[in-house]
C-alpha cells in the first residue's frame, strides 16, 4: 500500500502539469459552460487611452490631447513632461523599435484586430498589432508571490457566470521609461496593478473594465473602460512583422520618430 | 515635378478621411498634417510590408533630374482586409499621388491618394 502510494506522488510529480491539474480541480470550468467570444474585433475610438477623462480634440500625437487619472503630484508632473516632449514630437514610442511588447494595461489600447481565445484553463487576448499576447490562468492558480516584473505583467482569474475576472500583477510600468499606456506619454509605476472584468454586452460588443491601482502614482483607484466591435464574419489576421520594414524607428538620443529614405538614412535626423 | 499646395479644408478632410485606422506603431511626427501636395512620376515599388507600406515614386523635373520619393500608408494586414493588395501599385505605373508631406521638405510624406492615367483612383480623392 506505501508503495502505491509513493509510486502515485511519483508520477504526479513526474507528469507535466498534473500535480497542478489535480489542485486546480473544480474551478475551471468546461468548454460548453464558457461564453462564445469568436472572432474578430476591433477596439472602439482612438488610441487615446482614458478617452472618457479626454480633453482636447484629436489623437493620442495631438498638442494638448491629454487624459486625466487621478495622478498625485509627483506623477502628473511626469506625465505632464511626457506631454510636453510629445508636443515636440520627442517623446519616444519605444514599440517603434519594434520587439517591445506593448504591455498591460496598454495591451487594451491597440489599433488593429483582437481575438479573445476561450479556453477551459486561459484565456488568451491575441492582438494582430504587435503580435501580443495577454494569457490569463483561469485553472485556479495563484500570482506567484516572488513574480519579478515583465511588460504584461501575471495574470490570472475566475469567471463570474459569463464576466471573465482577473487580476494582473508584476508589471514594470514607467520604471525603465519603455512602457507607456497610449502615445500621450501616459504611464504608471512598477507598484500598479488591475483588475478587469471582460464581458460581452452585446453579441457585437466585448467590454474590458479595468480598475487600476497604483500607491506610487494614483491617488484613488482609476477605472478605464475600453470597448471591442465585432468584425464582420471571415475576418483573417495576418504577420505584424514589425522589423520587416520598420521605416519609422524612434532615434534613442532624441525621442524624436524618424522617417527612413530609400538610402537607409533617416530624412528627419535634425 | 508638379507641386500643387492644396491647404485648408479639403487637407483636413482628406487626412481625417483616410479610411485605414492610424497605426499604433508610431507618430506622424514628421509629416504636415494641415497640407497636402501633388506629385506625379513612376512607381519604382510598393512595399508591401509591415509595419507599414510604402509606395517608392520616381519623380522627374523639368532638367531631368530624378528624385525618390517615399510614400507611407497603413499596414498591409489592414490594407489587404480592405482588398488593396501588392498590385495595386505596379512596378513601372505612371501616377498622380497626394501625400502629406515631411515638414523639413524631404521627399517623403503620409498617403492621401493616387490617381493612374486611365482614371482609376486608390484613397481619398475628389
Amino acid at each position: 500500500m506505501k508503495a502505491r502510494l509513493v509510486a502515485l506522488a511519483v508520477t504526479v510529480w513526474l507528469v507535466p502539469g498534473l500535480g497542478f491539474a489535480q489542485s486546480a480541480s473544480g474551478t475551471t470550468r468546461s468548454y460548453d459552460t464558457l461564453p462564445d467570444w469568436s472572432g474578430a474585433w476591433q477596439m472602439v475610438g482612438g488610441t487615446v487611452f482614458d478617452r472618457a477623462t479626454q480633453t482636447g480634440q484629436g489623437g493620442a500625437t495631438s498638442e494638448g490631447v491629454r487624459s486625466h487619472p487621478p495622478y498625485n503630484a509627483e506623477w502628473e508632473a511626469i506625465y505632464r513632461s511626457n506631454l510636453e516632449r510629445r508636443d515636440k514630437n520627442l517623446f519616444p514610442d519605444t514599440i517603434s523599435n519594434c520587439g517591445v511588447p506593448a504591455g498591460f494595461p496598454r495591451h487594451f489600447n491597440l489599433p488593429d484586430p483582437y481575438e479573445f481565445v476561450v479556453r477551459p484553463e486561459q484565456v488568451w487576448v491575441l492582438t494582430e498589432n504587435g503580435p501580443n499576447v495577454l494569457r490569463i490562468y483561469t485553472d485556479g492558480r495563484k500570482h506567484l508571490e516572488d513574480q519579478w516584473a515583465t511588460y504584461t505583467g501575471d495574470s490570472v482569474g475566475h469567471w463570474e457566470g459569463d464576466t471573465l475576472v482577473f487580476t494582473t500583477i508584476a508589471l514594470k510600468g514607467f520604471r525603465d521609461k519603455d512602457v507607456i499606456l497610449d502615445r500621450t506619454g501616459l504611464v504608471l509605476s512598477d507598484q500598479s496593478r488591475a483588475t478587469t472584468r471582460i464581458r460581452k454586452i452585446d453579441p457585437k460588443t466585448i467590454q474590458v473594465e479595468m480598475t487600476i491601482e497604483d500607491p506610487k502614482a494614483l491617488t484613488k483607484p482609476w477605472v478605464v473602460t475600453k470597448q471591442f466591435q465585432k468584425m464582420p464574419p471571415g475576418t483573417r489576421l495576418y504577420d505584424y512583422g514589425c522589423a520587416e520594414n520598420n521605416r519609422n524607428p524612434a532615434d534613442v538620443e532624441s525621442g524624436k520618430t524618424l522617417v527612413i529614405g530609400p538610402d537607409g538614412k533617416p530624412l528627419n535626423k535634425e | 515635378m508638379r507641386t500643387h499646395a492644396l491647404l485648408g479644408a479639403l487637407a483636413i478632410a482628406a487626412s481625417f478621411a483616410i479610411t485605414v485606422p492610424l497605426s499604433a506603431h508610431h507618430s506622424n511626427a514628421g509629416f504636415n498634417s494641415d497640407k497636402v501636395i501633388e506629385i506625379s512620376g513612376t512607381i519604382k515599388e510598393f512595399q508591401f510590408t509591415n509595419p507599414h507600406t510604402w509606395i517608392q515614386v520616381i519623380v522627374e523635373d523639368d532638367k531631368g533630374a530624378k528624385t525618390e520619393w517615399s510614400v507611407e500608408w497603413g499596414s498591409p494586414n489592414s490594407l489587404g482586409r480592405q482588398g488593396i493588395r501588392p498590385s495595386t501599385f505596379p512596378a513601372g505605373a505612371k501616377v498622380t499621388m497626394r501625400l502629406r508631406p515631411m515638414l523639413n521638405g524631404a521627399p517623403a510624406g503620409g498617403f492621401v491618394g493616387a490617381k493612374f492615367p486611365d482614371g482609376k483612383t486608390v484613397g481619398r480623392w475628389e
